[in-house]
């Protein structure tokens, strides 16, 4: 790092690869995709380039590094997370009045049951689970191995495809 | 991971010699001589109270005045230590604003419990707490400044001691110049508002310190 801060590019280059071949087993505890990790990794290159002028190079590198990287990292989840709950905000409203829809109106699950098997198969397994085995979010993200977010996101989907469909 | 190997190379091609940051500790000196410099110009304009030298005959008062140096000071080398990712390595040094600022609550209930019969709080009140902002606003905007040209990675702790270290250069501004001696007025209107814009800071931090 010292090197680099003198300008030393070839060093520098060197120096960004080795912090990614450390930071990578940490990402990767953490993070669920590849595709996530190498996003993350990308962040946190630029934010230590940004920092550089932080480190002197009279103390531990490591430390320094893993600081950025847990910034970093924490910065992702936050955004991720309160993406999630934003969907889970909208499911919110919709499931609020989507029971008394189908309950009020002529429209049951079994008179849409065909339109839910033009889904995508995902979709259509979990509304399947849902509406006619009766299942709670929860209960199907744990069956199909998904996580219930993602279960409710791909609920969200479907409802919004099925009255697209319905309102033509 | 081409996308990394790609981004490595931009990189490296960007980098040109950098100066390192100084060392906290020289930076919070910095700090200091420029706020020492601030608040004498404050005093200076506005003077001290009449009775400064007779009052630091007394144990609670230069207590008092000693804790608000103190935090000061410990506020100072904190805000240099939280503008680095990694706190330079000396995190325990960080936390040394609580314990001034425990010793500051420790000096106010001492001098509560002695201030029998009250002293008789003075008809302003607000208008302390507006003298002390006003007084810290240059501080607070400087601080945020100076520490945006580095990279913290502890935001809303690092925008909390920069308030406090504002809001210290104000109070001590305004316990060397105001002839108050109320107890009661002290904590309402000068030290309970330190701490709320100490706390009003965690947000502030959040929303400016980002990098």
């Amino acid at each position: 790092m010292t090197q680099s801060l003198a300008g030393d590019q070839r060093t520098y280059a060197e120096l960004l690869q080795a912090t990614t071949r450390l930071l990578r087993p940490y990402l990767s505890r953490r993070l669920n995709s590849a595709t996530e990790v190498d996003d993350v990794m990308q962040e946190i290159l630029i934010s230590v380039h940004k920092a550089r002028h932080t480190y002197d190079g009279k103390r531990p590198y490591k430390p320094w590094v893993f600081a950025i990287a847990k910034f970093r990292l924490h910065d992702h989840l936050r955004a991720h997370y309160a993406d999630q709950l934003h969907h889970a905000d909208d499911l919110a409203e919709i499931e609020e009045f989507l029971p008394d829809h189908v309950t009020e109106s002529a429209l049951s699950y079994e008179s849409i049951s065909a339109e839910v098997e033009k889904l995508p198969e995902k979709q259509a397994t979990i509304l399947r689970m849902m509406h006619q085995d009766g299942y709670t979010a929860k209960e199907v993200a744990e069956k199909i191995g998904m996580n219930e977010s993602a279960v409710k996101v791909a609920a969200h989907r479907a409802y919004k495809i099925l009255r697209q469909k319905l309102e033509e | 991971m081409a996308d990394i190997n790609k981004l490595i190379g931009e990189l490296a091609q960007e980098v040109i010699t950098v100066k390192p940051a100084p060392h906290p500790f020289i930076l919070s000196t910095k700090w200091m001589a420029g706020a020492a410099a601030y608040l004498a110009l404050a005093l200076l304009i506005s003077g001290t109270r009449a009775d400064l030298m007779a009052k630091f005959q007394e144990p609670l008062f230069a207590l008092e005045v000693a804790a608000l140096l103190g935090l000061f000071v410990a506020t100072s080398i904190s805000a240099a230590l939280l503008s680095y990712p990694d706190m330079h390595q000396m995190r325990h040094v960080a936390y040394t604003p609580f314990a001034t600022l425990a010793l500051l609550v420790l000096v106010m209930l001492l001098a509560w419990r002695a201030d029998v019969p009250p002293v008789p709080s003075p008809i302003h009140g607000f208008q302390c707490t507006i003298e002390l902002t006003l007084l810290s606003l240059l501080p607070i905007a400087w601080m945020f400044y100076a520490m945006r040209k580095f990279a913290s990675t502890h935001l809303r702790w690092a925008g909390s001691i920069a308030l406090l270290f504002a809001f210290s250069i104000g109070a001590l501004w305004l316990r060397l110049a105001e002839q108050t001696d109320s107890t009661m007025h002290l904590i309402q209107w000068h030290y309970l508002p330190v701490i709320a814009f100490g706390i009003a800071g965690l947000w502030l931090g959040k929303t400016l310190l980002k990098w």
